[in-house]
């Protein structure tokens, strides 16, 4: 058997330090059991500390200096073999470890031959296996799955909500409240809570959902050899041992080593980022060490069949197949925490300690005056309420909530809520060039026939010079690639269907997007023979033979090396010797169209009455081919770039193809281009990666394993990054990334589980809005947050001074929730709703390291708090030296503060542009509505009894309502006033540091 | 007084750090005129341990794999350790695309004199060119020497009779001169790395390299070497795989080595990786010209011509030429004589030496040839400003 029992290899990779080892274990990479064990029964005995790696597959051993470094080796060689279930384990001689991996690992199958392994997992490759032995493996190994990345419960998603410290402190209040005989101020308080946390759990259950429901696809099919004879089965019942049949456009279900294969191609770009199909051949290697897209004679699950056919038996199903070890890799990788996590947490408990400390201070000084301490205690905690921004979770959220509903709208899916928010501080953008900026098809742009370059728009030849001429150059030239083709053609609903490499099919449908009957041209020119390329000969021939015995030698390939075989060339009806001139007009505009990125093919036939000499054949023309750069991607580039966004393009491209399709959607924002090409980064320094990172525009020859180690070194350079991925590779770099942006509908679906966004349509246009999303609710949070604080602060002063000054307590506890219930998040989720500024895309990304709120907005917010204060302080020191019950002054204040509290809204919505001007849209409708409805309600109150009676409210005059509009007026327009002045400007227009682009 | 002195020069083999990146900028050069003969292109290379960068500028309709072009020089080279290879090695590349505007729009060769005259120097320099009797090629002895040595190691390494050798060498050679004539070797040193340490011991190889690449060398040397010549291999121990891994390079650091080992003068700016329009590369094969032909005529043993550029004009501001008293007429006179028979403009020694083509005669490869074994005093490549064709016309 190919398998050794002692199959765990142990080998030292670094030994210098005395006690200290760092030992490579095979089998460790993604076997999580294997680490926990490894870290829990090796230590004692000598061994100090065990720290083991499931993606570097290393084991860190601490031991004591006395121990012989052999016998640490042999301890873990003996551990990591002797256990059950071990990952790396055995066929099917091992017993079956009851829950995971339960098929055989990743023995060298590629180096063995096919006989060994079909004998090794009792298979044939005649009679596959018999309907009772597959029914057996299938019970033992379980179904071939992959397990899904698991669903967040609702439960943890309603308790996430209430797990923030401004809701404990709420609630503490409410039971203070409650203690303290305020039944109406805890239902209240309590309302706010519930309030809070239901829209938090709705909203982000929704998303949730959304997205549960992307990616579930028809179940996955295949067809297997059982008992002798091709069947077709459901992909989850093929077990280790089936003998799969493989034909082109049917995916691989399992890991499978190959038995034989008829020129049979894979797309394994799920897996090794390889856009190009690799050609697949049954001989074993000689060597074990071979990168998975090298092994020629293995097929991997999730792959996908482009040409040819083949018999393969599986080796590996379910977890245990490549796809699931990197399904298990990609749960390793960390998210960081988003900018606005981060800035909510830190502001709401700096928040809880300031309101406790209000709280108790204000408590302080009224005992002192002689207040009665019953009073005392239930202003103290209606003034805690007042002070904390209650409305500062439910504003966030409901931010957050809208920008993703918002854009769901527009196919753009957001799986975690902050996602929405750190879009709005992205820095740098990476994204695939196949699939992503360009659409991953070959198609044919342009021709060179008769000494002229046509191009190819939508499948129409501009200016052809009569295609549909018989014998025409051009028509001869569409006959020949069409002919001599590998692509298969069907009729299917009167549609011509092809199926072939990207190559292959872009020939033949041009050639039946220009007219030609494909099929009755095949029918009329059996082929009778085809010679493929190989190393020495780049050029496909293709011999025909009509029904009359006329012979037709097609010829396609490398421009050069047909050429050199011509010594006519097709003018219209006639061959006419081909001259030097001629040559050098192919040559150059073959090297033109290699400068343009294309890839070139040479056409040439010849008619001859028998299979004579290959030479003498007329030269047709030249086709280049592309796989063009999306429509309007340059003008996204140009907005993000104005909006102060990096883009990088990785590619696993040479350099050469990258650059020209750089250049035609101008990548880089400088004329300066830089390239990093490289096939290993990982031997690159980090720090130098990291350096050199954040000035790269392409990354070229890059494996998307690759694109974690790009995502790390401009994370390690302070630098917020989105990376676009499709493929099952790009998990660990999506998940790494600070925005990882799915590419729905082609892509794998372990990439949209780990991404944060998920473009449902392949088009990139979208991710604009949401950055313009992102950026808005950043914005708007900080309006919110500059209202809630600033109103808050001022019912603060009001109280504190009124009580401090001997003026008495202008607001009753009940006026003070009241007050909170009308002026905080209502007014709060108006302004959390409002549309982007218009020049919100005209600035540079905000550092997310910088905090929500900057020393200078605390400024601004005591400034216009204190305006808010004063005013209503002078309305209510005017009332009561005009005279009258003391509650008609308290009434005056209560008016004035709610009124001026609303009005600040009005003011808060822009942090620059002041209402004097122009330029900002009108009120939005929720702003409108909360502010306005919320000022009916507050003038109503004095004239409806109940609310009047329950909030002690005087009859109301001329004379305060005079005074409630001075009192409330002054303060918004001093602010305005300010604003235009341009006295916050400073800090504001400062653009943030961008961390040098040069 | 004794007019006799020591002179050394150095030369070093393909896989030298710098020399690699000068090759790097000139297959750049290549690759691109190969495809486009009136591109502007400048290329500049550094490299270190594990990444190779590269600065291109350019103007051109040509386009080139950069990066893969730099791993195929690394892989010709000969790099395949594990520490620095073409394969696993980073290639940083930094494009500057000029606008196509500032490209030539016709080759110098169909251009007229008065075209010609309003092609100006780009560049405020004064280049030199020098030739003496010391070889059949007209070169001074000690970088003569120094390059047939660097060139001997890189063959034996290259045909497998020494296969330990690594790519990275360096040779110096020291002359005693008597009265400006070489009259004996009087050292040669060597500096040779190898793949694995120990193989071979550093006794045996130098002996291996004492009878394999000094010994041949000096056995068809001009000049005599004697018992008291001193020769040293790798004095300072044995070199490890050498190379980027060892050391880092830069183009343009070996201008000596690229001219006359410091025998003559030369100019400060590196010859690697510039495009036929750069004064201070064609102006130094200019130079190299006239000086050559006038020793080739007999007008003097030793010359130096000194050019001197100006920015904004098409020909030198100043042509001075130095022959060490060896001169037939004044050094005025020759002067006066090489400002008549050569066209020093800028158009002129493009087109005279059809610069521009050259890469595509040589089936892309011209310029790259030019990086290694130095760009003048080439025996073994047909270079046009070695041609000594101007006899008469220098009377």
């Amino acid at each position: 058997m190919p398998l050794p029992q002692d199959a765990v290899a142990v080998e030292p990779v670094h030994a210098r330090v005395p006690g200290r080892v760092r030992l490579k274990v095979a089998g460790l990479r993604g076997a999580p059991r294997l680490q926990r064990r490894l870290e829990e029964a090796l230590p004692g005995r000598g061994i100090r500390a065990v720290s083991a790696s499931t993606r570097t597959g290393n084991v860190l051993v601490h031991f004591d200096c006395s121990l012989p470094l052999d016998d640490v080796i042999a301890a873990v060689a003996r551990l990591a073999r002797a256990a059950p279930g071990a990952e790396q384990a055995a066929f099917l001689a091992a017993p079956a470890a009851p829950e995971a991996a339960p098929c055989p690992g990743s023995p060298p199958f590629h180096v063995c031959e096919a006989d060994e392994i079909l004998a090794g997992l009792g298979s044939c490759a005649q009679r596959g296996l018999s309907s009772a032995e597959a029914a057996a493996r299938r019970a033992r190994f379980g179904a071939n799955t992959l397990p899904r990345a698991e669903a967040r419960p609702p439960l943890a998603i309603l308790v996430e909500q209430l797990r923030t410290l401004p809701v404990a402190m709420l609630t503490a209040s409410a039971a203070v409240s409650l203690l303290t005989g305020g039944l109406a101020d805890a239902l209240v308080i309590g309302g706010v809570v519930l309030l809070n946390a239901g829209i938090g759990y709705a909203t982000e259950s929704q998303a949730e959902r959304t997205i549960r429901t992307l990616g579930r696809f028809a179940p996955p099919r295949a067809v297997v050899v059982r008992d002798g004879a091709p069947r077709l089965v459901d992909a989850e019942d093929v077990v280790p041992g089936d003998v799969l049949a493989l034909s082109p456009g049917t995916g691989v279900a399992a890991d499978a080593r190959l038995l034989r294969a008829r020129r049979l191609s894979t797309d394994e770009s799920t897996l090794t980022g390889e856009s190009m199909p690799v050609r697949k051949d049954p001989a074993p290697l000689d060597r074990e060490e071979v990168p998975l897209g090298d092994r020629a004679n293995m097929v991997y699950r999730g792959t996908l069949v482009t040409g040819g056919s083949g018999l393969a038996v599986a080796v590996a199903t379910g977890r245990a197949t490549e796809i699931g070890r990197i399904q298990r890799l990609v749960g390793e990788a960390r998210p960081p925490e988003t900018p606005s996590q981060a800035q909510l947490r830190r502001l709401g408990n700096q928040l809880v300690w300031g309101g406790g400390l209000v709280c108790a201070s204000m408590f302080g000084v009224g005992a002192l005056r002689g207040l009665g301490l019953l009073e005392m205690a239930r202003s103290a905690v209606s003034l805690a309420v007042a002070a904390l921004p209650e409305g500062l979770p439910t504003v966030a959220t409901t931010t957050l909530a809208l920008g993703v509903r918002e854009l769901r709208r527009r196919k753009v899916l957001v799986r975690h809520i902050d996602a929405v928010e750190t879009l709005g501080s992205l820095e740098v953008l990476c994204l695939d060039k196949t699939g992503t900026i360009t659409r991953n098809q070959m198609r044919a742009v342009a021709l060179f026939c008769e000494d002229r370059r046509l191009t190819v728009e939508d499948g129409k030849i501009g200016g052809a010079p009569g295609a549909g001429k018989e014998r025409s150059a051009l028509r001869a030239l569409l006959e020949t690639m069409a002919l001599c083709n590998e692509a298969e053609l069907e009729r299917r609903d009167g549609e011509l269907e092809v199926r072939g490499s990207p190559t292959e099919r872009a020939l033949v449908e041009l050639a039946r997007d220009a007219g030609l009957d494909v099929l009755a041209l095949r029918g009329a020119w059996p082929l009778q023979s085809l010679d493929y390329r190989s190393d020495r000969r780049n050029y496909m021939k293709s011999l025909h033979a009509a029904g009359d015995g006329r012979r037709l030698v097609c010829v396609k390939g490398n421009p050069l090396e047909v050429l050199a075989m011509c010594r006519r060339v097709q003018r219209g009806e006639h061959a006419e010797p081909l001259v030097e001139a001629d040559r050098v007009a192919v040559e150059t505009e073959n090297g033109r169209m290699a400068g343009e990125a294309l890839r070139v093919l040479g056409v040439a036939f010849a008619e001859r009455e028998s299979a004579a000499a290959e030479d003498g054949l007329v030269w047709l023309g030249l086709v280049g081919l592309a796989d063009p750069a999306r429509d309007g991607i340059r003008e996204l580039l140009a907005l993000l770039h104005g909006a102060g966004i990096e883009t990088a393009m990785v590619t696993g491209d040479q350099s050469a193809t990258a650059y020209a399709v750089a250049r035609s959607i101008e990548l880089a924002r400088e004329g300066q281009l830089e390239i990093l090409d490289s096939t290993h980064m990982e031997r690159v320094p980090p720090e130098v990666l990291s350096a050199l990172a954040q000035r790269v525009r392409i990354f070229s020859r890059v494996s998307p394993a690759h694109k974690l180690e790009i995502v790390q070194a401009l994370q390690r350079a302070g630098r917020v990054v989105a990376m676009t991925g499709d493929g099952v590779n790009d998990g660990p770099a999506l998940r790494a990334a600070d925005i990882g942006i799915a590419m729905g509908a082609g892509g794998s679906e372990i990439a949209r589980d780990v991404a944060d966004v998920v473009l449902e349509e392949d088009e990139l246009g979208v991710l604009v809005d949401a950055i313009r999303q992102g950026r808005a609710i950043h914005e708007n949070t900080r309006k919110a947050i500059h209202f809630l604080l600033s109103t808050n602060l001022s019912e603060i002063l009001v109280m504190v001074a009124g009580i401090g000054t001997g003026l008495g307590q202008p607001l009753s506890p009940l006026q003070l929730l009241w007050l909170n219930l009308m002026t905080d998040v209502l007014p709060g989720l108006g302004l959390a709703v409002e549309p982007p500024e218009p020049d919100v895309l005209r600035h540079p990304p905000r550092d997310p390291r910088e905090p929500l709120l900057r020393r200078s907005d605390f400024a601004r917010i005591a400034a216009e708090a204190g305006l808010l204060g004063a005013g209503t302080l002078g309305a209510f020191a005017a009332a009561r030296r005009l005279g009258g019950p003391p509650t008609r002054a308290s009434t005056v204040a209560f008016m004035t503060l709610t009124v001026g509290q609303l009005l600040h809204a009005i003011s808060c919505r822009s942090a620059q542009h002041s209402i004097f001007r122009r330029g900002l849209a009108p009120l939005n409708p929720t702003l409108k509505l909360a502010v306005g409805g919320s000022l009916a309600a507050q003038l109503a109150t004095p004239w409806v009894p109940g609310l009047r009676r329950m909030l002690g409210l005087a009859p109301f005059g001329v004379r305060d309502a005079l005074l409630v509009a001075a009192g409330a007026g002054l303060p918004l327009l001093v602010a305005e006033g300010l604003k235009l002045a341009g006295v916050w400007r400073g800090p504001q227009a400062a653009p943030p540091p961008t961390g040098g682009t040069s | 007084v004794s007019s006799s002195f020591v002179f050394s020069s150095e030369s070093v083999t393909e896989g030298h750090p710098d020399k690699l990146c000068d090759q790097i900028s000139d297959a750049i050069v290549d690759a691109f005129l190969h495809q486009d003969p009136l591109s502007v292109i400048t290329a500049e290379c550094a490299v270190s341990t594990g990444i190779l960068f590269i600065a291109a500028r350019f103007a051109s309709e040509a386009t080139v794999d950069v990066p893969g072009l730099a791993r195929q020089v690394i892989r010709d080279v000969g790099y395949e350790d594990e520490a620095f290879n073409a394969r696993t090695c980073s290639v940083m590349t930094s494009l500057v695309e000029v606008p196509r505007g500032q490209r030539p729009l016709v080759p110098e060769t169909e251009l007229g004199d008065e075209e010609i005259e309003r092609i100006p120097a780009a560049d405020q320099v004064t280049v030199f060119g020098f030739a003496c009797r010391h070889t059949p090629a007209l070169m001074p002895m000690p970088i003569w020497l120094a390059h047939r040595l660097a060139r001997r190691l890189d063959e034996m390494r290259r045909s497998g009779k020494l296969p330990w050798l690594g790519a990275d060498g360096k040779t110096q050679v020291a002359i005693e001169f008597d009265a400006r004539r070489p009259r004996r070797v009087h050292g040669i040193g060597l500096q040779a790395s190898q793949a694995v340490a120990g193989e071979p011991p550093l006794a045996r190889l130098r002996d291996e390299l004492l009878e394999q690449v000094v010994r041949p060398v000096l056995g068809e040397a001009e000049v005599p070497s004697d018992a008291h010549t001193r020769f040293f291999v790798n004095p300072a121990g044995a070199v490890v795989l050498g190379g980027p891994a060892l050391h880092s390079g830069l183009t343009g650091r070996k201008t000596s080595v690229d001219t006359y080992g410091e025998y003559g003068r030369h100019s400060g700016a590196a010859l690697s990786g510039k495009d036929p329009l750069r004064i201070d590369r064609v102006g130094a094969y200019g130079a190299r010209y006239a000086a050559k032909n006038v020793v080739a005529a007999g007008l003097a043993e030793e010359c130096e011509v000194q050019l001197t550029y100006s920015l904004g004009l098409a020909g030198p501001v100043s042509v001075q030429v130095e022959s060490y008293g060896t001169g037939r007429v004044p050094d005025a006179e020759i002067a006066r004589r090489v400002r008549e028979a050569f066209d020093f403009r800028l158009g002129g020694m493009v087109r005279a030496f059809d610069l521009r083509l050259l890469p595509r005669r040589g089936g892309g490869h011209f310029y790259r040839r030019l990086a290694v074994y130095g760009q003048v005093g080439r025996s073994d490549l047909e270079l046009p400003w070695e041609r000594t064709d101007r006899g008469d016309a220098l009377g």
